[in-house]
């Protein structure tokens, strides 16, 4: 099991860097899908089902495909490198390891009072059936109007004006 | 079993290299995608704490990040494709019109 867990977490972190350092923003697409893969095997080994089959079917299949179908409807070359480049890399990877220097002995620390999994959490899919629907009700509705004015949000902002010039604002 | 600290470090180590991925990164297509990097690695740790403490709440809050998410990324990409259509580029460089 822990061999499991070393396995995807080492396929993670490399795929999580692989997004950040590649050049063609393509190929960062198709890194950050293995990436959202493992986080969904993960979930998995975690009991949490439900939410693994979500990972793969939301994020993994809707937001990616929306992601590499905007890279090549608007087909980006390579991001030009730029001087400030250089150092701009060097401040921020001190930064990053500071922080988790910082970061993963307070977690450690705080989340010790947490056990190591010992119960099974049984039958996830109908639990989480059960939960959303009665204590997380109003919430789960209210998620609802969040994603219908999203997509009214996305169809106004992507459309093209039909007035050019004389419209309100844009344009 | 996987202690959960192991689960938090690694979500630790992916959320700062998404967080690094947003400082560095100029394509405004690669920032959104190190968003959804530091959103996963949350994500996770909700599901680990959520498995060592046994009950589901963590795992309802994971599936709200993720409505968020989805909702986000619809916006997101259409004020992407909006910026592309007036400048013809992605790059966060080139909005700059608000600079003083």
């Amino acid at each position: 099991m822990t061999y499991i867990f070393l396995l995807l977490a080492l396929v993670m972190v490399a795929s999580a860097l692989a997004v950040v350092t590649l050049h063609n923003p393509l190929h960062s697409a198709l890194a950050l899908i293995l990436n959202l893969l493992t986080v969904a095997a993960l979930f998995a080994a975690l009991d949490a089902h439900f939410l693994a089959a979500v990972q793969i079917i939301v994020y993994a299949g809707a937001i990616m495909v929306l992601v590499v179908f905007l890279l090549m409807l608007l087909n980006i070359k390579t991001e030009k490198p730029k001087p400030m480049g250089k150092f701009l890399f060097v401040l921020s990877a001190a930064v990053g390891v500071s922080f988790l220097a910082l970061c993963i002995p307070a977690f450690n620390e705080a989340f010790r009072i947490f056990p190591d999994p010992v119960h099974e959490l049984e039958g996830t899919v109908k639990a989480m059936g059960r939960i959303l629907y009665t204590e997380y009700v109003f919430p789960f509705e209210a998620a609802s109007v969040l994603i219908l004015a999203a997509i009214v949000g996305a169809v106004m902002l992507a459309k093209r004006s039909y007035s050019k010039g004389s419209g309100h604002g844009s344009n | 079993m996987v202690p959960t600290s192991f689960y938090l470090t690694l979500s630790a180590v992916v959320f700062t290299i998404g967080a690094i991925g947003v400082m560095v990164r100029r394509n405004a297509i690669v920032v959104f995608m190190c968003i959804e990097l530091m959103l996963n690695a949350v994500n996770l740790s909700f599901v680990a704490l959520s498995r060592s403490t046994g009950n589901l709440h963590g795992q309802v809050a994971v599936f709200f990040v993720m409505v968020v998410a989805a909702a986000e990324a619809a916006v997101g990409l259409a004020i992407i494709i909006a910026f592309f259509r007036s400048k013809h580029s992605v790059e966060t460089t080139d909005a700059s019109e608000l600079n003083l």
